[in-house]
């Protein structure tokens, strides 16, 4: 137990740390000397490496946590923030899964679950993270084994049945926290389940952990919780400017921190460090894509394998994507966590999710964004794997062409499993789609 | 047949979604249950166009069959909280049109039996009563809730002995299916009465309608898939359909005088059923259990195609059973009227390879 707490920190403190940097080393050293291919694109922000780092070291640090700390294995929408005072390392298998979507992974990894009788119909990321669980196979080395799971409904009833097939192989706790859908307005005796599961939770934590939940803790993990979500709203913002600082998929990459240490210092370090570079960028008005001549909203989840592929031939049209609905709903949740009550609020907000929210209030968030972001258009991006995002989205893009008299476009892929994706198709829906603008 | 059979009861009326949902307090507002399952076939309208074709035809026919006006003959919508899906088509219904009437919803509590599920059932009870209340201008008598539960808790009694002496019917599985779901549109009372008649012929010797069979999945439908297997020589011994078996509460404890208690006995004591996120292990030990109680001799697993809540279990009842040697065959459907011939032949071979004693590998 000491020795495997020793190689934790050591990870985190000293190992991590030296590894990264003969990587970046080896990496500027391969660079160097390479002609430079004419790039629609400004130059990467500098933050990125940061951001690398970070989340390198995360995962280098997970390998040694079991046996070191207690581990959770949680939802993406879990109120994770209950968990840190007690020295749970938190693993977000939706954060690793998008990983290994990223590296076109889920084929393989899915397969071997599909062979015990999933069927491919199910989530990517949760036949991903099974076949992970099943194989072995990551590319973040490896994942600590969880003491316990956590699920949260707020994004999805899928998760209740991918969380109970970890519990089934794992043989570990899983605690639910099942929040009822808002329809309009929540109801009382919906916030008050909701608390009283949070409440349950602690408890169960606390035994898993062997640690009682300190209340003084618990508020100043809120305070930086809701200052994370805050500092990334922020940078959110930046791309109200004209040309937007970033190119809008770069968010998907640099919204790791609000998903998977959400509620740390270090998180909210980061997020500093890249708003002052984003605004920077706003003053000297550099553009994440250099000439950009339209602006685009994204709806619902990337689509991991194929956001470099897409990313650039919009770029090279002059389009950039300043705005997304799932990565705005970090920013949107976390204000809502309150210090002086952590357990109510995070209640509250973890109920009012984007995602556990009727389509009145999703069509609202669009609009909103579309009319701050000075959107001329949207894509919608129907995904296969994930219902709970997608269903409204026809009524959502007739409206959203109707009422702000934007082109709008359903693009139909997968999030991360690329059998379900016909590039060229795609591609071609979406030069059509831009040569409308013109 | 269903439209005039609304129109004639002269009783206010509510469509219902899948899959469970608390009908013990709409028989006591005495206002009609009609149940959708889909309807089954092709979508019945365009709106199906406004749904993604990777969502399950019970979504994507509902909406279409509410939205082309199919439905007029009801007074409102419930929608229990089944799954994202019929989450998503309450509010796209509400939301942003297709449907004029009165939408109510009715949240599960998932998970296990814990104090705060508890709670939050009985709360979502009453507040359905009061939505109902409010929509149908009467006061729920705690009277007449008492006498809904006990003839809801006698009609699944009479359903299970009607299933359970399937070998000593004589009707076949088609048409004790027909017989059962009529119970989702008809008045319970007339349901009840059709019941007891069907009861009333079980023979005391059991006759050998076949091969045993322990069948659980979403609905049965198309009924050509029971029609099939009864062909092949076998036959439904013992039922897990959501629709069907998982909707059959046990009897209740005798002494409980407040209906609203009994009334959440009841809701929590149904089938474990992963729609209301119940455990995955609790549902393994009743399938094994209604094996070894009929005798069954393989199971069928009759799914809809992107089911999530019923797809989620498949490879657990496979576990399961290939533990006991006990050969298992699952068949997706999309809702077809028809059991497709590739559905056929697979249920052929099943029951064959039955026949001749083959164990799961
Ligand atoms: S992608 Fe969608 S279905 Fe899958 S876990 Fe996330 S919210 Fe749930
Ligand atoms: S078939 Fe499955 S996905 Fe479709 S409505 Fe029923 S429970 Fe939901």
């Amino acid at each position: 137990m000491i020795l495997r707490r020793l190689q934790y920190e050591l990870a985190g403190r000293v190992a991590g740390p030296f590894l990264l940097r003969l990587e970046a080393w080896r990496r500027a050293r391969a660079r160097r000397g390479r002609a430079h291919r004419p790039s629609p694109f400004a130059p990467p922000l500098e933050c990125t490496r940061k951001l690398k780092e970070l989340m390198s070291l995360h995962y280098l640090r997970g390998r040694y946590a079991d046996g070191a700390v207690p581990v959770a294995w949680v939802t993406s929408g879990f109120p994770v923030e209950i968990l840190r005072p007690l020295g749970f390392h938190a693993v977000y298998p939706e954060n690793h899964a998008a990983m290994c979507g990223v590296q076109r992974l889920v084929p393989e990894l899915s397969d071997a679950v599909e062979r015990e009788g999933y069927s491919r119909d199910l989530c990517s990321y949760a036949r991903t993270d099974l076949g992970c669980a099943a194989t072995g196979k990551t590319p973040a080395g490896r994942l600590p084994r969880p003491d316990l799971l956590a699920c949260c409904t707020n994004i999805c009833q899928t998760v209740l049945y991918w969380y109970r097939a970890l519990a089934a192989r794992f043989q570990v706790p899983l605690v639910l926290v099942d929040t009822p859908f808002v329809y309009g307005q929540s109801t009382p005796h919906a916030d008050r389940y909701v608390r009283d599961q949070l409440e349950e939770f602690v408890r169960v934590a606390e035994r898993v952990s062997g640690r009682r939940a300190d209340p003084a803790e618990l508020v100043e993990v809120a305070r930086l919780s809701r200052e994370g979500a805050r500092l990334w709203g922020e940078c959110l913002a930046t791309s109200r400017a004209r040309p937007a600082p970033w190119a809008g998929f770069d968010g998907f990459f640099h919204m790791a921190p609000i998903v998977a240490l959400r509620g740390s210092e270090a998180c909210n370090a980061y997020y500093r460090v890249l708003l002052d570079e984003l605004e920077d960028r706003v003053r000297r008005g550099v553009g994440g894509v250099r000439e950009e001549r339209h602006r685009l909203l994204w709806d619902n989840l990337p689509v991991w394998f194929a956001v470099r592929e897409l990313s650039t031939l919009l770029a090279e049209r002059g389009f950039n994507f300043v705005c997304t609905s799932y990565t705005n709903a970090w920013a949107e949740a976390g204000m809502q966590v309150d210090p002086s009550e952590p357990l109510a609020s995070a209640a509250r907000a973890y109920t009012h999710v984007i995602l556990n929210q009727d389509l009145r209030n999703r069509l609202g968030i669009l609009r909103r964004l579309a009319s701050d972001y000075g959107c001329d258009g949207a894509v919608l991006h129907s995904d296969r794997s994930c219902k709970p995002y997608s269903i409204g989205q026809v009524d959502l893009k007739d409206r959203l062409a109707r009422e702000l008299g934007i082109r709008v476009l359903l693009l139909e892929a997968d999030h991360s499993d690329p059998r379900a994706w016909a590039a060229e198709p795609a591609e071609n829906r979406l030069t059509a789609f831009m040569e409308a603008f013109a | 047949m269903r439209r005039e059979y609304i129109l004639r009861q002269g009783r206010r009326s509510l469509a219902v979604l899948p899959v469970l949902y608390p009908k013990e307090i709409l028989t006591a507002l005495d206002v009609l249950a009609v149940e959708m399952w889909g309807p089954p076939g092709p979508p019945r309208g365009d709106a199906a166009g406004r749904l993604q074709t990777y969502v399950c035809a019970v979504v994507r026919n509902a909406l279409a069959f509410l939205a082309s006006g199919h439905a007029d003959a009801v007074d409102g919508l419930l929608v229990p909280h089944t799954c994202d899906s019929l989450q998503g088509l309450a509010t796209l219904l509400a939301d942003f049109g297709g449907w004029r009437k009165p939408v109510v919803v009715f949240q599960h509590a998932r998970g296990e039996d814990r104090p705060s599920a508890r709670a939050f059932a009985e709360a979502e009870l009453r507040a359905l009563a009061s939505s109902l209340e409010r929509i149908f201008q009467r006061r729920l008598d705690p009277d007449r809730l008492a006498w809904a539960l006990r003839l809801h808790a006698e009609i699944d009694a009479c359903r299970a002995t009607l299933l359970d002496g399937r070998a000593r019917l004589d009707l076949d599985d088609a048409a004790l299916y027909a017989l059962l779901r009529r119970g989702e549109w008809l008045w319970p009372e007339e349901h009840l009465a059709e019941l007891r008649a069907a009861a009333a012929r079980l023979s005391p010797a059991p006759a050998s309608p076949g091969i045993p069979i322990l069948v659980t999945g979403y609905v049965p439908e198309p009924a050509g898939l029971l029609s099939a297997l009864n062909r092949a020589g076998a036959y439904v011994a013992a039922d897990d359909y959501a629709a069907v078996g998982r909707r059959l509460a046990p009897a209740p404890p005798p002494g409980r005088a407040d209906p609203w208690a009994a009334l959440l006995d009841r809701y929590l004591a149904f089938p474990p059923c992963p729609t209301r996120g119940s455990d995955q292990g609790a549902r393994m030990r009743r399938l094994e259990a209604l094996l070894d109680r009929s005798g069954a001799r393989g199971v069928l697993v009759h799914v809809q195609k992107f089911c999530e809540p019923e797809l989620f279990d498949v490879p657990a009842i496979r576990r399961t059973f290939a533990a006991r040697g006990v050969p298992v065959v699952v068949v997706e459907g999309e809702l077809e009227r028809d059991l497709s011939a590739q559905a056929e032949t697979r249920v052929e071979a099943f029951v064959e390879m039955l026949r001749s004693g083959a164990r799961a590998a």
